[in-house]
Formats: structure tokens, C-alpha cells, sequence
């Protein structure tokens, strides 16, 4: 079985897949490692997937025949999966989440000119926000897979550790597909 | 001596269309001065009508009425979000709000479609999705 965890970036996708006891492919790392990717976006500093290669990638490297595995990216949900959990945040909290997380990375390597300006950050933390407000990943997640394969979780104000127990739950199929459960257009 | 007509004022309808819901905001060209603003909540009573193209529709009716009784004479919209609650095709409240815009009597000049991207050191290629 192949588990997709998407969600816009900063919901704790990583956070909340690290302590699961399934094997978890991290999409972000392997399109930047197996150059996957075709050309940059300049003016969002990221790297085109290309979706083909993936998928090649995948059924060669997580395949769903095979045991359980959990693919996780805010690209996860573009691919086949027999589950698809979105992970959900209040874009006022996600912008601060993305905003700390982006402080810390900058101390973390304060001499590496790819980390962002003050102004990029605030940019990214933005759109980012602002797609999580507008439900653009669960409106694909549910476009592509269909309202009976979609989990929608809400982070927001819950710690790292009830996400991932909930994540179980999906994963043992205790837990009911959902979608459309929370609405953040208020932010807008 | 022929004097030339007034010409009518164009403004900004800018269409966020989420999964959840759809809010219409008319704005001046410059984006400053909000001139009209309603959300699916207004016009339809249960929680999951609010993404629908009825939903817009009228919404979009009475916007339309609203800023020409403000003298605007036409609009340029901004779209964004994929929009569309259970629909099987992406974005019928954007499509939708425009349309009655039209039908109102509203001339449409550009549309533009500015969906946020998800990215985070990736992204998907130029013309997924939606
Ligand atoms: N449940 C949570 N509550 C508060 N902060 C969180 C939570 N989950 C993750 N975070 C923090 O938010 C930031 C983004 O989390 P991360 O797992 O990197 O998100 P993603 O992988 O979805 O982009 C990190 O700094 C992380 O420590
Ligand atoms: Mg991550």
C-alpha cells in the first residue's frame, strides 16, 4: 500500500512522518538527489518537478504491491496512492511556522548564500500561506483521488505527536476519509 | 463643441475560489478601495453551497449591480484558487462569477488567473494541476 502525506508546506508533514514505523520517502530530497527536476523557478527558488521521472521512481522505489510505505511532499498527492492524507494548518500559524523554520535554518548555516533574504522569506511564508488558505492541495488531492480516498487532518494548535497518532489511525484504517472540515478563506 | 461622454470607470473583481467557499471583492484599479465585497455565506444557507457556481452566480449578480450603480462600467478579474467543492471540473465558481458578471451587463477585460503555488524548494511544473 502506497500512503500519499501532503499538505502546503510548513503543515508538519516531515515533523509528523518522522516517528511513524513505516518506511517514508522524503519527495522533496529525492527530486533534489536524483535531479528529478527540470529547470528553476526563479522567482519562487524551486526546483520544477518532473512528474514522469517520479513516477518512474516511485514504481521502482515505492511501489504500492509492496509493503506499506509513506510518500511524503506537498507533490505527494499527484501520484498514485491508495491513500491520501492532507495535512491542514491555520495560514496565520503555518506563516509563522515557515517563518521560524526558515530563522533556524538561516543561523543553522549563516554563511550559505542559498538561504533566503528577510523579504524572500516573508514572500514564501505569504503564498504559502495563501494557498493553504484557498484549499489548493486538498482541492487537487480530492480532484485527482476522489472524496473516499482523502484524509484531511488539522495540525493547527496540536502537537507533533497527536498529528502522527492520528496519521496511525489512517494508516491502520481506523479513521474515516474526510474533506472540506475546515475553512481558512477568513485569513484572506 | 461636441463634448466627449464621461467614460465609464473600470475596477478589479478579484475571485478567491477555495474548496470551501467563494469570495467576490471589487476593488478600484489601483486594489485600495474595496467598492463591493460578498462571500458564498451571504447567499446560500448550508455550509457546503458555499464553494458552488449557484453560490457565485448570485453573487456575482449583486456586485455587478452595486458598482454599476457606482458608475463602473467594466471589470479586469484576478482568479485565484482551483475553487470547486465536489465539481468535477476545477474552478466553476470563477467561471461562473464571471459569466453573471457579463450577463449583468459588465464589460469583462482581462482575466488572470494568480493561484498561490505550493513550493518549498520544489514545485510542480508549470501547467499541472489546475
Ligand atoms: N503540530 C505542530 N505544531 C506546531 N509546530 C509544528 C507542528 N508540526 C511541525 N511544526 C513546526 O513547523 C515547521 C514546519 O514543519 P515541517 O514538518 O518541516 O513541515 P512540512 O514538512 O510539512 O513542510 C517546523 O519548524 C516544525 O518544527
Ligand atoms: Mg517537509
Amino acid at each position: 500500500m502506497r500512503v500519499a502525506v501532503t499538505g502546503t508546506p510548513g503543515t508538519g508533514k516531515t515533523t509528523a512522518t518522522e516517528t511513524l514505523d513505516y518506511a517514508v520517502v522524503h519527495l522533496n530530497d529525492v527530486i533534489r538527489e536524483e535531479g528529478l527536476h527540470d529547470g528553476e523557478d526563479p522567482d519562487r527558488a524551486s526546483l520544477y518537478a518532473d512528474f514522469e521521472a517520479l513516477e518512474e521512481w516511485l514504481a521502482a522505489n515505492a511501489s504500492a504491491d509492496d509493503e506499506t510505505v509513506v510518500v511524503e511532499s506537498h507533490l505527494a498527492h499527484h501520484f498514485d496512492a491508495d491513500r491520501v492524507v492532507v495535512l491542514r494548518c491555520h495560514p496565520e500559524s503555518l506563516e509563522s511556522r515557515l517563518r521560524e523554520r526558515g530563522e533556524t535554518e538561516e543561523k543553522a548555516r549563516e554563511n550559505d548564500a542559498s538561504t533566503k533574504s528577510p523579504q524572500a522569506l516573508t514572500r514564501y511564508a505569504r503564498e504559502n500561506a495563501e494557498a493553504e488558505a484557498l484549499d489548493v492541495i486538498l482541492g487537487e488531492a480530492v480532484q485527482r483521488h476522489g472524496l473516499e480516498s482523502v484524509y484531511e487532518i488539522d495540525t493547527t494548535d496540536r502537537t507533533p505527536e497527536a498529528v502522527a497518532e492520528e496519521l496511525r489511525a489512517v494508516l491502520a484504517d481506523e479513521r474515516e476519509p474526510s474533506a472540506g472540515d475546515v475553512d481558512f478563506t477568513g485569513y484572506l | 463643441m461636441s463634448q466627449q461622454e464621461p467614460e465609464g470607470r473600470w475596477a478589479i473583481a478579484h475571485v478567491h475560489a477555495s474548496f470551501n467557499n467563494t469570495i467576490i471583492t471589487i476593488t478600484d484599479e489601483t486594489g485600495a478601495e474595496t467598492l463591493a465585497k460578498s462571500s458564498g455565506g451571504t447567499v446560500v444557507k448550508q455550509n457546503r453551497d458555499e464553494a458552488s457556481p449557484y453560490a457565485a452566480m448570485q453573487m456575482a449578480e449583486t456586485v455587478a449591480e452595486d458598482i454599476m450603480a457606482q458608475g463602473i462600467e467594466g471589470v479586469h478579474v484576478r482568479v485565484r484558487g482551483p475553487g470547486g467543492n465536489l465539481q468535477k471540473n476545477p474552478g466553476p465558481g470563477a467561471q461562473a462569477t464571471i459569466r453573471a458578471l457579463a450577463r449583468a451587463g459588465l464589460e469583462i477585460g482581462r482575466i488572470e488567473d494568480v493561484t498561490p503555488i505550493p513550493h518549498d524548494g520544489t514545485r510542480p511544473p508549470k501547467n499541472s494541476g489546475f
